[in-house]
């Protein structure tokens, strides 16, 4: 058959509303602190669109935004939770509590339940009681509260690595000993570093920087980051909950 | 980025259009197609297409580069088109894909510059507002699924910042040192990112319009819907300014040793 | 006030026994006791000013500007109700929009002089509206070259190489015949609109005011812009010389 001729066999042309653009994020929940993080590569298909390209944001003090999956969906959607906290500051003189961004992060992706935000989110801070928390979401809002989570293209690779360093899967605790339920923080900022290394290795779309957001409690010490390298705070007020940004250098290959 | 506009967005079919001439034997039809398929029809395709755009920071600002053709299909139907166009006073951008789209997104920015102006309120749009404010039109097109068929470059320097930043059909924005759309994104992108990448600062205007005309003229060899005639914009402290068309040196006495394909058979 | 009474003047819907629109009058009244403003349609451009009366020491100099833009090459004030002044630049800056996304062509200023007449002239047609309070001056450099036009309630609209509305139009209008519009550059167009400004301002001689002035010619680059503040400055000096001659 002449492939030109596409009268005997009608074809629908559609225009795809969506991409993929590559990277991967990640937060880990501790006793009172959290890591939220996230690599900078923007990628779709075989070509990197550029090397810093952010997917983790600073909502409040307390609160941080991980997106990743259709890059433009995301930039709509932290552009529209940001608005929302704006206009629940304006009416209540204070900051959304944790929890309560989570639930509305699902009720914002839900409402697009039929056109769908293609992005995957994990959010990641303080709650009130001054735990660490991380929630996971799926692109139409179905959430829970975790210890840790992996999302995007090197998920395959960093969960299961994840399980295994933060639960303690197929791990045998020493006779007479137990796992610990919450790691200290240096080791989680060493598990984040080591996740982003490995993904960067083996995942084409991971690499060219890191970028770690690190949420303490109020009253919690620096907890072994003072002086640490390519650190910067992002918080409003000290004697709050503390935001700090650690910037890596990932392979850009 | 898929060097040919008319697969963007959606999988390339090579049953269907083996050899990207789709304009020609295959209009979109308006006609109902049957009693279900009633209303307005707005999945569109891009029709008369321009090719890459380049772009680049350098120590006092930006360069930005793209040929004179205007192809519908794999017709090199306009030779004198400019898709470098200035906005206000301090920016420049430049567009791929549907030069119809394109020169409605040059109305939509003349009526926001004007509106601006008459305002006198002295705030005067840069390259960020003009960026963002593009990017809110294209995604809300997208979303809307009936996308403005274009992916632009916009370069501009204003209070002392450079700027040069993407965004395309789909919404998606990105920036860096150095931009390339179109087919420039597979074979410029990495002569330009060799060139510059930690040298923005450094470069000057000399070295980066070197820099862009050898990459136009490999884009030149390679790109078949490109052409040998092109300009470029440049943006400083000093304001805008789009050269006259240029003509690229190129040489094809290699073709003469080629051996073993065609009529020449030794 | 022979209207008064007679009932001839309750609507700009009814015509009095011998033909007038008494409504339109009033609202030339309004018209009559505004603040001047002038305009010069010169060789190779157009100047409006605008003498602005200050109501209140409490008002921020040189904020409340009288001259508004329309587009590009485009300006125009109203003498008369300022909020009515607002509306119809509102309405000009749309017809100038509706053009350039029609025709794809910056309009001429006699198009959109014709369409603001039409519009002021649809307000002088029914009970349920007052008519606009306001003579409008419209400048512009177009395809055509320099172009003034007056906008009058009744909705008239005349071309002018010189025109001049408000309280001062009387003695403006005099010293803007005495000058050769048509050889002057707009550069000495802005000092002779600041010298008519300030004579104007001193045969009235009542609140304080301040001078505001914006043009458009060949050192504009096409654009209708404020003058800018050291040649307002020079022809502000000039100004105040003048006056003082004429007391010598």
């Amino acid at each position: 058959m002449n492939p030109m001729n596409t009268a005997s066999h009608p074809q629908q042309r559609q225009f795809n509303p969506y991409t993929e653009n590559g990277g991967t994020i990640l937060a880990i929940a501790g006793l009172d602190f959290s890591v939220i993080a996230g690599d900078t590569r923007q990628s779709e298909g075989y070509n990197i669109q550029t090397r810093y390209a952010p997917k983790v944001f600073r909502l409040t003090d307390r609160a941080v935004l991980a997106v990743n999956g259709f890059a433009a969906d995301g930039n709509m959607f932290v552009k529209k939770v940001k608005q929302r906290l704006e206009w629940y500051r304006h009416a209540h003189a204070k900051d959304m509590p944790l929890h309560a961004i989570a639930r509305l992060i699902q009720t914002m992706l839900y409402a697009r339940r039929f056109f769908p935000y293609y992005v995957y989110n994990i959010l990641g801070g303080i709650e009130d009681d001054g735990s660490g928390a991380v929630y996971s979401f799926d692109p139409v809002g179905s959430y829970e509260r975790e210890t840790c989570r992996a999302a995007g293209a090197a998920q395959s690779l960093v969960q299961p690595f994840l399980d295994n360093q933060i639960y303690f899967k197929n791990q045998q605790p020493a006779l007479g000993t137990s796992h610990p339920a919450h790691l200290p923080l240096p080791q989680v900022l060493r598990l984040v570093i080591d996740s982003f290394t490995g993904a960067t290795e083996r995942h084409i779309e991971v690499g060219d920087g890191l970028e770690m957001f690190v949420v303490l409690a109020k009253g919690h010490d620096l907890a072994g980051l003072e002086g640490i390298a390519g650190l910067q705070e992002m918080s409003t007020k000290s004697d709050g909950e503390r935001i700090f940004v650690i910037r890596r250098e990932l392979k850009k290959d | 980025m898929d060097h040919f506009p008319g697969n963007w967005g959606r999988l390339r079919n090579d049953d269907y259009d083996a050899y990207g001439t789709f304009p020609i034997p295959h209009r979109p039809s308006n006609a109902p197609k049957d009693t279900f398929s009633e209303g307005v029809q707005r999945t569109q395709q891009p029709i008369v297409t321009g090719t890459s755009v380049l772009a680049i920071k350098f120590k006092d600002g930006i360069l930005m580069a793209a040929d004179n053709l205007a192809s519908y299909g794999s017709l090199a139907r306009f030779k004198d088109v400019q898709r470098l166009r200035p906005v206000g006073d301090y920016t420049v951008i430049g567009a791929g894909g549907d030069m119809s789209d394109f020169q409605y997104i040059q109305s939509l920015l003349d009526d926001l510059v004007v509106e601006e102006f008459t305002s006198q309120d002295g705030h005067n749009l840069g390259p960020k507002e003009i960026h963002e404010y593009l990017s809110q039109v294209m995604y809300g097109r997208r979303t809307k699924i009936n996308p403005l068929w274009n992916s632009i470059l916009v370069g501009g320097l204003k209070d002392g910042q450079r700027f040069l930043a993407y965004v395309d059909l789909l919404g998606t924005t990105y920036s860096a040192d150095t931009l390339a759309t179109g087919y420039g994104a597979y074979i410029a992108q990495p002569l330009l990112r060799r060139a510059v990448e930690g040298r923005a600062d450094t470069l000057t205007e000399e070295e980066a319009a070197k820099i862009l005309e050898d990459c136009m003229r490999v884009l030149f060899y390679r790109d078949a819907r490109s052409l040998n005639k092109y300009q470029i914009a440049t943006i400083t402290a000093s304001g805008v300014s789009i050269s006259d068309s240029k003509a690229l040196e190129t040489s094809w006495e290699f073709a003469e040793g080629i051996r073993g394909y065609g009529a020449q058979t030794q | 006030m022979t209207s008064i009474g007679t009932g001839y003047d309750l609507s700009a819907s009814t015509y009095s026994p011998d033909g007038r629109i008494f409504q339109v009058e009033y609202a030339n009244k309004a018209v009559e006791n505004s603040g001047t403003i002038i305009g010069l349609r010169v060789k190779d451009g157009v100047v409006i000013a605008v003498e602005n009366l200050v109501h209140s020491k409490l008002l921020v100099p040189g904020a409340n500007r009288r001259i508004q833009t329309v587009d590009r090459h485009m300006g125009l004030a109203s003498a008369g109700f300022l909020a009515d002044g607002r509306h119809i630049a509102n309405r000009a800056r749309e017809e100038a929009g509706n053009h350039r996304d029609t025709y794809r062509s910056p309009p001429t200023l006699k198009t959109i002089a014709g369409r603001l007449g039409l519009y002021i002239q649809a307000y002088t047609l029914y009970s349920s509206v007052r008519p606009f309070g306001i003579s409008t001056v419209v400048g512009a450099v177009d395809k055509d070259g320099p172009a003034l036009y007056v906008i009058e309630p009744s909705g008239v609209f005349y071309g002018y190489h010189g025109a001049a509305v408000g309280k001062g139009r009387q003695l403006a209008k005099t010293e803007l015949e005495k000058l050769n519009l048509a050889e002057m550059s707009t550069r000495e167009a802005v000092t002779e609109a600041a010298r008519i400004v300030y004579a104007v301002h001193e045969d009235n001689k009542e609140k304080e005011f301040e001078l505001e002035m914006s043009w458009i010619g060949d050192e504009t680059k096409g654009l209708f812009i404020p003058v800018p503040k050291d040649l307002k400055e020079e022809a502000e000096r000039k100004a105040k010389e003048a006056i003082e001659g004429d007391f010598e």
